[in-house]
């Protein structure tokens, strides 16, 4: 009897308007770290010592041993030089998603940004007072484009922007492999010239507190854009008409919104939100491009998005935490012997249980549902009795 | 110019099954972003099994490639049941679920290979590939004399005439059989299966896992052609491609065959133009571009006229009206 109770309590958790949001997330993020704690027991390893080197690694736990004039604010500053990306890259796909659409191309056009930005500002030689805000610049504008291409595309001739998103990075890959292989090229690593400090989004070797850090700045920028994000789509009547537009275009039609025109300017923003990724990705934690190598962090960012809720908020927690396991797996690998592969390996899982939430939550309304019938049936067949709890007749209706 | 009809229908092959892969799944009414997933692992399974087997049967042994493709069909199949669990009993985003499914099967397989090479060699350093060789080739006698077409016959992959004699079966299935007009009538009206008795979740899933199945025989012939190795490299973005063919092809199984011809010559095409116009290997990135561009502004033209299965991209939901 208690245990249904608990039950239920936990339905209701996991189905109300307020607390699903949260707890849905939570739970997929333990099933997640179970199946990884099993998976590192079959290995042979310790999984408490696993996750603790992950925090240890980002940086949120001192480790045991530093080299010389580093520390642990170092670490936890790499760890902020690799969210700040993520989370703009994360919010980028989330304001197309509220649309109703998908942004796959979030890789191509960081890429197509960081490109144009260290080839025209990065090599430039001005100084740092114009050169930082020109990088940010060419990244809003270039990503912008790219991306109100796609929404172009989509509204003009119906080609459906994931398609048309996957060619386009494909496209953008080869093209500035071309370039940089051909111009840009430095002839020791085969990678692109490396981007100057002046336009470099990320302070290198700053001394903090004894230690050396590289401070970014665009952590600052990624702030910024979770609060106007924020804003647009809570207060603005623009931001409401994109939300209608996602829900169903057909109605948003109906009560007189453009919805090409929204299709478009969704795209758009999250274009220049994956451009501004771009710059703090490839001129701030990186300053060079490694030709022909898109970083798998526009597909992270759908994983980050979607364990966020697809909110600004959400998309911070989010981001944090799989920032530490794709940050921390390094650390990790070299105390355990482990390869690194398996932080990426926990995110696909991790993935894999969030992309069901949506069945959780419906698994716990049905649950719900069920409860009240028999209740209702209960009080109905016996009303001199006081209505009993609902115990029977709650199977789980797969 | 031989060439180019010869690595032209080598790369076609596998990129042809592939996107039969996407047209049975998306038929049924599954999008299937998830080829590229698919595709790698069942590679991996095919190559993991070759490489068992290799040591017993010898390295040049050519029927370890046929037991390989087995396996890869059947690794790609039970590996696609993720993706048919998501999208069908646990009524995840269809787009979602395809990046999901992509983005495990590269972690997984990378993380596996490493693992067993571990194993396999006994040493600490673990390299992540293993390594299969290259397929033997063959010229069809008679037909390979026929002037310039005829080169479609000279040097094939053994692999191709499989392929083709897959794709023969597979398009009987879909249009010819009364499980292929279920399948179909899925994709279109899945309400109006389920009203005549047939059972909609069962159908999809079996028709996910057939794409896998297809997907994985399309990764192991890659993995036997162009790349002669199972690595993380075998993620180069085909099962994309596919899904452009697919697309392009409009659902229809003989058409996206054409246009999968179209992009395999396209690509050995520029990459031969490449060559014989003298130009250093860097152009070759451009010439890459080509099956893509051309996609792209293709779509242009003729997306209008497409015709996408109307319920595909939408979880079965038997109340809706």
């Amino acid at each position: 009897m208690r245990k249904t109770q608990e039950n239920h309590r936990f339905a209701a958790l996991l189905d109300s308007e307020k607390w699903s949001g949260i707890s849905i997330p939570i739970l997929s993020l333990v099933l997640s770290l179970i199946t990884a704690s099993v998976m590192l027991l079959i290995l042979g390893k310790n999984p408490l010592t696993a996750f603790l080197s992950f925090l240890q690694g980002s940086g949120f736990v001192p480790k045991a041993s530093y080299g010389g004039g580093a520390g642990m604010l170092t670490d936890f500053f790499t760890f902020l030089n690799v969210l700040a990306p993520m989370m703009l890259a994360s919010l980028g796909f989330i304001v197309a998603f509220r649309a109703g659409l998908f942004n796959i191309g979030i890789s191509g056009q960081m890429m197509a940004s960081g490109f144009l930005a260290t080839a025209i500002i990065g090599y430039s030689g001005m100084n740092a007072w114009a050169a930082k805000p020109l990088v940010i610049l060419v990244g809003l504008v270039a990503g912008g484009l790219l991306g109100a291409f796609v929404g172009f595309l989509k509204y003009r001739f119906n080609i459906h922007e994931v398609v048309s998103t996957i060619m386009l990075n494909y496209i953008i890959s080869y093209l500035t492999g071309f370039f940089i292989n051909a111009r840009f090229a430095d002839p020791l690593t085969r990678s692109m010239k490396i981007c100057s400090n002046e336009a470099r989004l990320t302070w290198t070797n700053v001394q903090i507190a004894g230690m050396k850090c590289s401070v970014p700045l665009g952590i600052l920028l990624a702030a910024a854009a979770v609060v106007v994000v924020k804003f647009i789509f809570d207060k603005t009547v623009f931001g409401f008409e994109l939300r209608a537009v996602g829900r169903n275009p057909l109605c948003a039609k109906y009560t007189g919104i453009k919805v090409g025109r929204r299709i478009v300017v969704a795209l758009m923003l999250s274009g220049m939100l994956a451009g501004l990724a771009g710059v703090t990705y490839y001129c701030g934690y990186y300053n060079t491009i490694v030709p022909k190598a898109l970083s798998s962090m526009g597909y992270d960012a759908i994983a980050v998005a979607l364990l966020g809720n697809s909110t600004p908020i959400g998309c911070i927690f989010a981001s944090v935490l799989i920032t530490i396991f794709q940050n921390g797996s390094n650390y990790m690998s070299s105390t355990l012997g482990v390869a690194k592969e398996i932080a990426s390996l926990i995110t696909g899982i991790l993935l894999l249980f969030s992309s069901c939430g949506g069945y959780f939550r419906y698994l716990a309304h049905r649950k719900l549902e069920a409860a009240r019938d028999a209740a209702d049936a209960a009080a109905k067949a016996e009303p001199q009795r006081e209505p009993a709890v609902p115990a029977s007749g709650m199977k789980e209706d797969k | 110019m031989e060439k180019v009809f010869i690595d032209g229908l080598s790369f076609a092959a596998p990129l042809f099954i592939m996107a039969m892969g996407g047209i049975y799944s998306e038929k049924s009414g599954v999008t299937n972003l998830a080829v590229e997933g698919f595709q790698g692992f069942g590679a991996f399974i095919g190559a993991l099994t070759a490489v068992l087997l290799m040591p017993s049967m010898g390295d040049g042994s050519q029927a370890v490639i046929y037991i390989a493709m087995l396996a890869a069909c059947v690794g790609g199949g039970v590996y696609a049941c993720i993706h048919g669990l998501l999208c069908v009993k646990f009524r995840a985003n269809q787009v979602i679920s395809g990046v999901v499914v992509n983005i495990l099967a590269v972690a997984l397989t990378t993380f596996l290979t490493s693992a067993i090479n571990k194993v396999l060699m006994g040493g600490s350093q673990s390299s992540n590939k293993f390594i299969l060789g290259v397929s033997d080739r063959f010229t069809v006698p008679g037909l390979s004399r026929i002037p310039v077409v005829g080169a479609l016959f000279r040097d094939m992959y053994p692999f191709e005439i499989v392929i083709l004699a897959i794709a023969v079966i597979a398009w009987y299935l879909m249009y010819k059989t009364r499980f292929g007009m279920r399948l179909r009538a899925c994709g279109e009206n899945p309400q109006a299966v389920d009203a005549a008795g047939g059972n909609v979740a069962r159908t999809r899933f079996i028709a996910v896992m057939i794409s896998g199945a297809l997907s994985g025989i399309g990764g192991i012939c890659y993995a036997y052609s162009i790349s002669a190795n199972f690595s993380p490299n075998i993620y180069m973005g085909y099962g994309y491609l596919a899904i452009a063919a697919m697309i392009f092809g409009n659902w229809n199984i003989p058409s996206t065959a054409a246009v999968c011809l179209f992009f395999g010559l396209a690509k050995s095409g520029g990459y031969q133009l490449c060559l014989s116009m003298g130009l250093s290997s860097n152009y070759s990135d451009l010439f890459m571009m080509l099956p893509y561009i051309l996609t792209l502004l293709l779509l242009t033209f003729f997306s209008k006229k497409n015709h996408p299965p109307k319920a595909a991209g939408e979880a079965y939901d038997a109340g809706k009206r």
